[in-house]
């Protein structure tokens, strides 16, 4: 055991090898509050009671089963879907048959947001993003092939989580699979949709019910499946550090136990089966640290409710790579990040994993980038031999300290969501958000500064990258998923659907089980958009309030020259127009991510902007009466989902038939670059894509307002 | 920027939502030749005002008065009624520019035919808030709007410029902030014409009724016997729109009680007399420190007056006296 001389005398040596500054300068600080040390002993070590326990047991830092991956690697499971049913059912097959173990279905935005492919408020949204599933017709087609009561499925839907869960079951039905033996995951997990992932449907109150029917329906019929997987990954891309992650999920998980538990279900029912969603960033040893530190949390908080089995306590979790840590710029950069990150995911103890692919701040993988993205963990699994050990870290100074640490921060947060009464009122009192952007912008700022270093975006820059292979989804996807739609209506009995519907709606008003009615009406072909307009009669569509931070950027931006120079620019600006610049940040479709748009409204209100910015989901007609009505001299769309090459158009469009020809239109986001010219002709001034400096393009829209 | 006054005039009088906002840009510039424009248009625009009821809307940050205003304008749009929002949003950073988020929370009435929502920044331009909203009020009842809600965020002096410039002054509360009234200006409760107690829902209906009879007491004592309206004190929920008929209701009939008595024109021609006031004593100030001789000699004046070499009455005296000749 080193002693205390021993250090005292490291230190000399470390301050004789640093020429005159201190140890102390070694101590970096972290976006979680955790001041790393350069050293760690086992001095750290001594107040800390979880090291030396065993895994399998109780607190499970060092993971949940006893032999881990020394018996049983990970299941790899990566997350696809896109196009139509067909088209991702045959990507599944080819994956399978290339060594993935598990299935993970990534529905489109329709679907999430419980519309079918014929609604008006999609015309940019069918197939881009994920597949969709209007029925169980296109269900059962991409199941088709892929025996389910063998194959574990996970599926990541939380808005339309009743029509699209009765239809999986249904499918299984017709594949003659009984509901008992299907096994996987359903994501469930409404809370952070609210914060971060924003496909809601309902208000928290009726969509915790429903999560309660579920977990109620499933814990009596389906026993090997997972009722909800509690998901810290989303917030984690949209910009939470791994201490708010963790907090904030643990969080989350305790409120549907409670829910549960208030719906009459017994601890030990269902705890069991209520599994975990975590993402794993760039920063080694923290993400690691997290996952144990979860895991302690858990089994620690979880004791409140007195189970009496074990597993009731066990934190079991999926694991994702980080897409946020990975870059347009140098693209092959990301095979590495991804590399990185699975091998953290790997010692952190996770159960599943998908690894993304470097052509991520692109579009949808491409058969290549998923392959290689698949190959990372088969060659992390059979090539590197780190599965010969379990919780080869546990006992590591570094890592058993800063566990350590986490839970110590965690736990701060986690008592003051409980102070705000749970996750769902502090969800409500706005909280849990303002943290997580608040994060996102510090993060972008020392981005925009090269004060975090990211290789191909603010260091070591390509100059002339070669264009990449860009999946692209096709416009008449949509065109064949409505021609499908009204064939579906055109045979089925509509007297019957009718009838199941009226049953839904019945059962949302005056109570009974959601997945019990809606599995009927799926069995009589109700769509995916009728079950979820069922339900919204009584429940009403949920308006999200959008709330943006103000300051954060510009103070965590120490260069003051440079928004200096900007505010000066917007004076001046005032000085020959008469008012400031005014820009509508919008967000069109049905694209929820609202990351980029938030920080990028923040900062541009910071140099001196007068921002608006939009509800949610916009039509491009309501953005360009928003833009005339407001006034404004520019329009930033902000386009992720793949959806620009109709929205954007379609808004110019809109802008020129209300007389706003004036309006300057520029987009961001992630928009392939072979898209830009597309984007040009149609009227767009500049686009402005992944790894952006905030303060070079509010430059470039003030160049482009001076030049108009 | 269009130089043609009759474009604005036009186009305003033919409800055209381009040329309205176009027009309050217009009264928002701190450009002096859009001034010059404004006032032309103004003189124009003015006889087709007059016909909306103007309603203010003020109350702490996050009280509710956006949702509110979603609520109470749809039921009012589904009823026939056209309806204009003014929404002035104070979040001016240090930079000086700001945030405008109001619209996210009126997501149903945005998308109205029969309403105009225009979110307006605080931020430091000539003649301030009162003057750019008071005129932007009358522009939108000549596009023929005949409701007309002010929305802002009570932070003290915006409360007495809103109340100065609507027939009906309606101050949202919050359950909660009762337990202390001394923590309320009184000055802004005498300005109300009624109070809602907001968010009297769920957990919080039993603290909103309580506060609701707190605040009832508190208005009792502060008005006198003989006043014609006695503000009423109500509940609602914005977000569950329970209670907003009832807050419409007071309106209505306070505005009948007005009109009946010729109330409402005495009121209208009050607040613009001592508009006209303001504007007065705020053109004057500024006039004043415009004239050269004022210019010469108050750097003077003032540093005798801070060696103790000339009294402040002394100092005044001299100055004005310099303009007599
Ligand atoms: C974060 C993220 C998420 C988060 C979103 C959190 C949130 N609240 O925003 C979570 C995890 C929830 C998520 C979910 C999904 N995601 Co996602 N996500 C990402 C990811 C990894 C990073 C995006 C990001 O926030 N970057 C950081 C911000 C700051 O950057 P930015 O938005 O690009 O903005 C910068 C510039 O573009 C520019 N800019 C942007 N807007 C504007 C506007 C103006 C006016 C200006 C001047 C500049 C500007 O300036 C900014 C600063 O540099 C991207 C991949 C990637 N690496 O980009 C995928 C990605 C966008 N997601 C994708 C998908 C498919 C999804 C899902 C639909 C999957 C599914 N089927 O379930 C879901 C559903 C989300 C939804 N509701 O829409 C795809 C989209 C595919 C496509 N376009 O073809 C991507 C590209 C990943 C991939 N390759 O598959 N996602
Ligand atoms: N429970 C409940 N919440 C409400 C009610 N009215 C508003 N809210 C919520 O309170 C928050 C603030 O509402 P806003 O309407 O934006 O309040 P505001 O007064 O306009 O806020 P500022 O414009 O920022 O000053 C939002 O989250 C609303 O959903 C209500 O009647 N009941
Ligand atoms: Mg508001």
């Amino acid at each position: 055991m080193a002693d205390h001389a021993d250090i005292h005398n490291w230190q000399q040596m470390a301050e004789k090898e640093l020429r005159g500054t201190t140890v102390d300068a070694l101590k970096k600080p972290t976006p979680e509050g955790i001041d790393i040390k350069p050293l760690y002993t086992a001095e750290d070590l001594e107040q800390i009671d979880f090291v030396n326990n065993l895994p399998g047991v109780d607190p499970f830092v060092r993971g949940v089963r006893a032999t881990m991956y020394t018996n049983r690697p990970w299941t790899i499971r990566q997350y696809a879907g896109f196009s139509t049913a067909k088209e991702s059912n045959r990507f599944y097959r080819k994956n399978l048959a290339a060594g993935q173990k598990g299935l993970s279905v990534a529905f489109d935005l329709p679907t999430h947001r419980g519309y079918d492919s014929d609604h008006p408020r999609v015309t940019g949204d069918v197939g881009k993003a994920g597949v969709p599933v209007d029925s169980v017709e296109d269900m059962k087609i991409l199941f088709d092939g892929i025996p389910l009561d063998k194959m574990s499925v996970s599926m990541t839907m939380n808005g339309a989580v009743l029509p699209v869960l009765a239809g999986y079951i249904v499918a299984a039905e017709e594949q003659g699979v009984s509901q008992e033996k299907l096994m996987g995951t359903i994501q469930n997990d409404i809370l952070k949709e609210y914060l971060t992932r924003n496909t809601y449907i309902y208000p928290p109150e009726p969509s915790m019910r429903i999560v309660s029917d579920i977990i109620g329906y499933c814990s009596k019929n389906m026993p090997k499946y997972n009722t909800v997987s509690i998901s810290g990954y989303h917030m984690m891309e949209a910009g939470a550090d791994s201490v708010l992650q963790a907090a904030f999920t643990i969080a989350d998980g305790i409120e549907y136990v409670k829910a549960a538990i208030k719906a009459g279900l017994d601890i030990d029912e269902f705890a069991p089966r209520l599994s975990f969603f975590f993402g794993i960033g760039m920063n080694f040893f923290m993400e690691i640290a997290m996952l144990r530190a979860a895991r302690f949390l858990w089994a620690d908080l979880m004791k409140q409710f007195n189970p009496k089995n074990p597993k009731s306590l066990m934190l079991r979790t999926h694991c994702q790579t980080s897409g946020w840590s990975l870059t347009q710029q140098d693209p092959y950069n990301n095979i590495i990040r991804t590399t990185l990150e699975c091998l953290a995911a790997v010692l952190g103890g996770t159960q599943s994993l998908h690894t993304n692919s470097f052509d991520e701040a692109v579009s949808l993988p491409t058969d290549l980038s998923a392959r290689v993205a698949r190959n990372t963990q088969i060659i992390v699994q059979e090539e590197s031999q780190v599965t010969r050990v379990v919780d080869p870290l546990g006992g590591s100074y570094y890592v058993e300290s800063l566990t350590n640490s986490i839970i110590t921060e965690a736990r701060k947060i986690i008592n003051e969501v409980d102070e705000l009464g749970g996750m769902a009122k502090a969800i409500v009192s706005g909280m849990p958000k303002m943290r997580i952007e608040e994060s996102s912008a510090r993060r972008q700022a020392r981005i925009d500064q090269g004060k975090d270093v990211i290789v191909g975006v603010n260091k070591y820059q390509v100059e002339d990258e070669a264009p990449m292979e860009v999946r692209e989804i096709s416009a008449e996807v949509r065109d064949q998923q409505v021609a499908r739609l009204n064939e579906i209506k055109g045979k089925r009995d509509n007297a019957a659907v009718e009838k199941a519907l009226a049953a839904i709606t019945n059962c949302a008003q005056t109570g009974g089980n959601l997945l019990e009615v809606s599995i009927e009406a799926v069995r009589k072909r109700a769509t995916v958009g009728e079950i979820s307009d069922a339900m919204e009669k009584v429940f009403g569509r949920y308006v999200a309030t959008t709330q943006c931070i103000s300051g954060i950027y510009a103070s965590e931006y120490q260069d003051n020259d440079i928004i200096a120079s900007l505010r000066k620019r917007t004076d001046d600006f005032v000085q020959k127009e008469g008012r400031r610049p005014r820009i509508l940040v919008t967000k069109m479709g049905q694209d929820g991510h609202d990351r980029g748009s938030k920080v990028v409204a923040t900062a541009f209100a910071d140099f001196g902007f007068d921002v608006d910015i939009s509800p949610m989901f916009q039509t491009p007609a309501e953005a360009a009466r928003m833009a005339i009505e407001n006034d404004v001299h520019v329009v930033g769309v902000s386009s992720l989902a793949a959806g620009h090459k109709i929205l954007v158009p379609d808004l110019i469009a809109a802008l020129k038939e209300e007389g706003g020809d004036d309006v300057l239109v520029v987009v961001g986001g992630i928009i392939p670059p072979a898209d830009y010219e597309f984007l040009h002709d149609a009227g767009v001034s500049n686009v402005f894509g992944p790894g952006s400096v905030i303060t070079e393009s509010a430059n470039q829209v003030l160049n482009a307002l001076e030049n108009r | 920027m269009e130089n043609n006054p009759e474009y604005y005039v036009q186009g305003v009088c033919a409800g055209n939502r381009k040329a309205l906002a176009k027009t309050i840009t217009l009264i928002e510039s701190s450009l002096p030749k859009h001034q010059e424009l404004t006032t032309k248009v103004l003189d124009r625009l003015l006889p087709f005002s007059g016909n909306a009821i103007r309603l203010g809307i003020s109350g702490v940050p996050g009280v509710g008065k956006s949702t509110f205003i979603e609520s109470l304008g749809m039921n009012l749009v589904e009823h026939g009624h056209r309806v204009a929002i003014l929404a002035v949003d104070p979040s001016s950073t240090q930079s000086g520019g700001s945030i405008l988020g109001d619209k996210t929370r009126m997501e149903k009435l945005s998308v109205q035919p029969n309403a105009f929502i225009r979110p307006s920044p605080a931020g430091g331009t000539l003649g301030g808030v009162s003057r750019k909203t008071r005129e932007s009020l009358l522009v939108c009842e000549a596009a023929g709007f005949d409701v007309i809600m002010v929305e802002t965020v009570g932070v003290g002096q915006s409360e007495v410029s809103v109340a100065s410039m609507v027939d009906f002054f309606l101050l949202l509360m919050l359950a909660g902030a009762g337990d202390d009234l001394q923590g309320i200006k009184r000055g802004i409760l005498e300005l109300a014409d009624a109070i809602v107690v907001n968010k009297a829902d769920g957990d919080n209906l039993e603290k909103a009724l309580q506060a609701k009879q707190i605040y009832a007491d508190a208005m009792h004592l502060f008005s006198a016997d003989t006043a014609e309206w006695l503000p009423p004190v109500l509940t609602c929920s914005a977000l569950h729109i329970h209670g907003i008929d009832e807050v419409w209701e007071t309106v209505l009939k306070h505005h009948k009680q007005l009109t009946a008595t010729c109330a409402l024109e005495q009121k209208r021609k009050k607040q613009a007399l001592a508009w006209m006031r303001t504007l007065l004593e705020e053109g004057l100030k500024d006039w004043f420190y415009q004239i050269p001789e004022v210019q010469k000699l108050l750097p003077d004046l003032t540093r005798e007056v801070e060696r103790g070499a000339s009294t402040p009455t002394a100092a005044v005296k001299k100055l004005l006296n310099s303009l007599n000749n």
